[in-house]
């Protein structure tokens, strides 16, 4: 098809219609942004792809072009809601594309051609129908943008210097330090949707405490001198960034600890390091990823995935470990690919043969697959104990 | 009655399917026309030069909508994916039958028998009310799809009892002289080659390698936007341009000429040589001169023409003689000043949305 500008246009927003309306949906049922996140970038970079390239570039488009045209936007999109930090998960977003995708072409093959019997001969254009189908995309969008600013969580900016806690947040808030803010006495989280930013925790039981809540961020927080956990999580969904953690003088206590919360999706811990403690990050009965950590110094293991987790360690460096580097334990699931174990050391004084220094361990009914992972200055590379299962490629 | 297209072929035809769907029943409608099957003279003509395929794609067919295109009742058909796959890869070209049969179940459901009238028209006049036809009338809205007007043989050679219209039935001799560049030569090409003959083509270009009749950005506003724009002589000459001979690229062209070549049976000459056979593949006459009805209405209403073409709106309604009240639009090759493709079905199909609209926004209907 030969499309004009005004005719890509009006059918991109036309067959981008019931996508926006979908995405309003899953926004009031969820309670997400994502979704109208997802369908405006949809929207944005489609627009400047027909503008800017598409018209310039296709005078005339086959149909099998909407395959890698459709691959083209995917990635764009994908790239954009990574850019503007979208919070969108990633199969849903996928499958929001997808469908916006199939329907988009079944319109513009089969559904516009009935609606308008000179579509294809008018370049695409719908008259009075496209007008109003951009009408409607910017009212949808409009109205939902509208509405996502006014339920968006207060921000609350934590001024330089000590505040005493424990800080207990009992609201959907968003909350920023300044340069310099600390929290002396620990945060705990009590509200869905809080996000922690840039923020510096010295002591409390808990450096920060997350229990039964949604929607937990903590980006760029500092915690240090807990007497328990650094981050304790508890049957809640959280995305920890970019944190430090630092449990020197601390030798029971872990650095995060993700524990019961299988029901609430995947949970991530990116970019942190923790130094010192009985275990630097530990999930429990979790489904969470631990991507780009660095842990070291630890007393007992490095990272921890036990008691029926799901989840991939990967990109991670685990240094200094006394006894077990990375651990897969008790019928728990976990890929581990890309990480670097180094320095592990054998845990003479304990006794226990699986504690003798290795760099990976699965145990107690576990499967563990191992990919690319640089294990070897440690005393035992890997092994797996009690009818689990290790399996290695390179 | 109150709408009547003239001419019973493949255009009016098309046109008339859109009045169909536009809602006006069979009884509104009157169709003068010499055959009663529309694609009797198409099945002719693609019957001399053996056509086995169309050169149009999923969307050359008489309805007016492009879905479901002939590649979708292909693929329902046949109950396989692959008329689909290959229409998505610009790669479908339906079968001769596929495309008569197609005619056919349209045509029987139509109602298009209760809208024929038998005769040919010789005199369109816009009288009070409409237009009046050999005194039939007066119609409001006249679609005037005559058809080709004539065979193109070259003066030089119509005397030469040699020579055979590429669309006349013929066999092949064992030399054989094609003249013309376009689809009816090459296909000429291929048959007389496959039939044993030793083949010269004779041309004055190089034929020009297209999937399509013009370039497909010429089969919508895209490309149609700029060309409406052009002032009268720059059209014409566009109009030459687009309208040269052309036809098809692909191994199944190029193959077999290249093997001939190398044994010595196909060459390219400038001129007629002393073969047996002649076959003229150079298409129609072309320009409202040459169909009477069209040249009448010129002259007796002084429309505006350039070269050979009569200017025309670009939906194909004559400027002078449409207002709100009444219509007269040209389909065929006589719209090719609004639509360079108007010999082919998309082109109809676009003369009968055009004529549609307007009937559709007529104050007196």
């Amino acid at each position: 098809m030969s499309y004009t500008l005004r005719g890509r246009i009006e059918s991109r927003l036309a067959a981008l219609l019931p996508v926006v309306a979908v995405a309003c949906v899953l926004m009031a049922v969820m309670h997400r942004w994502w979704p109208v996140q997802a369908a405006g970038l949809m929207l944005a970079a489609g627009l400047a792809l027909d503008v800017l390239v598409y018209d310039r570039v296709l005078r005339y488009q086959p149909a099998w072009a909407s395959l890698p045209l459709g691959a083209l936007e995917l990635g764009i999109l994908l790239g954009l809601m990574r850019v503007l930090g979208a919070m969108a998960p990633l199969w849903a977003a996928l499958g929001l594309f997808a469908g916006g995708w199939l329907l988009a072409q079944l319109l513009g093959q089969a559904g516009f051609p009935l609606l308008r019997l000179g579509y294809a001969e008018e370049g695409g254009e719908l008259g009075r129908v496209g007008l109003v189908a951009a009408l409607a995309v910017a009212v949808a969008l409009t109205g939902a943008g509208a509405t996502a600013y006014a339920g968006r969580a207060p921000v609350v900016y934590l001024a330089a210097g000590v505040h005493q806690g424990p800080l207990v947040i009992t609201r959907q808030e968003i909350l920023v330090g300044d340069p310099g803010a600390i929290v002396r006495g620990g945060i705990v989280v009590r509200a869905n949707d809080v996000t922690i930013r840039g923020v510096t925790v010295v002591g409390g039981d808990n450096g920060i405490t997350v229990e039964g809540v949604r929607g937990t961020v903590l980006d760029g927080v500092s915690v240090s001198g807990a007497k328990l956990d650094g981050i304790e999580v508890q049957g809640a969904g959280i995305m920890i960034k970019d944190c430090t953690v630092d449990m020197h003088g601390n030798s029971l206590g872990k650095g995060i600890e993700i524990s019961y919360n299988m029901g609430m999706g995947m949970s991530m811990v990116e970019g942190c390091t923790v130094v010192g403690g009985m275990e630097g990050i530990t999930t429990h009965s979790s489904m969470t990823d631990i991507v780009h950590d660095r842990v070291s110094g630890t007393e007992m293991r490095g990272i921890s995935v036990t008691e029926m987790s799901m989840g991939t360690v990967m990109d991670s460096e685990v240094s200094n470990a006394l006894g077990i580097g990375i651990y897969c334990n008790d019928r728990s699931m976990c890929m581990i690919e890309h990480n670097t174990v180094v320095g592990t050391r054998p845990d003479v004084a304990s006794g226990n043969p699986t504690r003798r220094g290795f760099a990976v361990l699965a145990s107690f009914q576990s499967e563990a697959d191992l990919r690319d992972n640089q294990l070897d200055s440690n005393p035992v590379p890997m092994g797996a104990v009690i009818n689990s299962r290790i399996a290695a490629t390179h | 009655m109150s709408v009547a297209v003239v001419g019973s072929g493949l255009a009016g035809f098309t046109a008339y399917q859109a009045l169909r769907r536009g809602g006006l029943a069979p009884e509104e409608i009157a169709v003068f026309g010499t055959e009663d099957d529309p694609a009797g003279t198409f099945r002719r003509r693609a019957a001399a030069i053996r056509q086995r395929r169309m050169r149009s794609e999923s969307d050359g067919h008489c309805l007016p909508a492009t879905f479901p295109g002939l590649a979708a009742r292909s693929a329902l058909g046949r109950r396989s994916p692959a008329p689909l796959v290959a229409s998505a890869l610009d790669r479908y070209h339906p079968t001769l039958e596929e495309f008569l049969s197609h005619v056919e179940r349209v045509r029987e459901r139509s109602g298009w028998e209760r809208s024929l009238h038998s005769g040919r028209i010789e005199r369109v006049r816009a009288v009070d009310g409409g237009f009046e036809l050999d005194g039939n009338g007066p119609f409001p809205h006249v679609l005037l799809a005559p058809g080709q007007p004539g065979l193109n043989v070259p003066e030089e050679l119509r005397a030469d009892p040699r020579v055979v219209h590429a669309y006349e039935q013929h066999e092949y001799a064992r030399t054989v002289t094609v003249i013309g560049a376009g689809l009816a030569a090459a296909t000429e090409w291929l048959n007389a080659l496959e039939a044993g003959a030793e083949v010269v083509s004779v041309r004055r270009r190089e034929p020009i390698r297209r999937t399509l009749n013009v370039p497909r950005e010429y089969f919508s506003r895209r490309g149609l936007a700029e060309f409406h724009r052009l002032g009268a002589d720059e059209r014409a000459a566009r109009l030459r341009t687009l309208l040269a001979p052309s036809y098809p690229r692909g191994a199944a062209w190029d193959e077999p000429l290249r093997r001939a070549a190398a044994e010595g049976r196909f060459r390219v000459e400038s001129s007629l040589n002393g073969c047996e056979q002649v076959i003229c593949a150079t298409g129609f006459l072309c320009g409202f001169r040459h169909d009477a009805p069209l040249a009448r209405l010129v002259d007796d209403h002084g429309l505006e023409t350039v070269d050979t073409w009569i200017v025309v709106a670009a939906d194909g309604t004559v400027p002078a003689l449409t207002d709100a009240t009444r219509t007269l639009a040209l389909a065929g090759a006589p719209a090719q000043w609004a639509f360079p493709a108007a010999d082919t079905l998309a082109g109809a199909r676009y003369v009968g949305h055009g004529f549609l609209r307007r009937i559709k926004a007529c104050r007196t209907r």
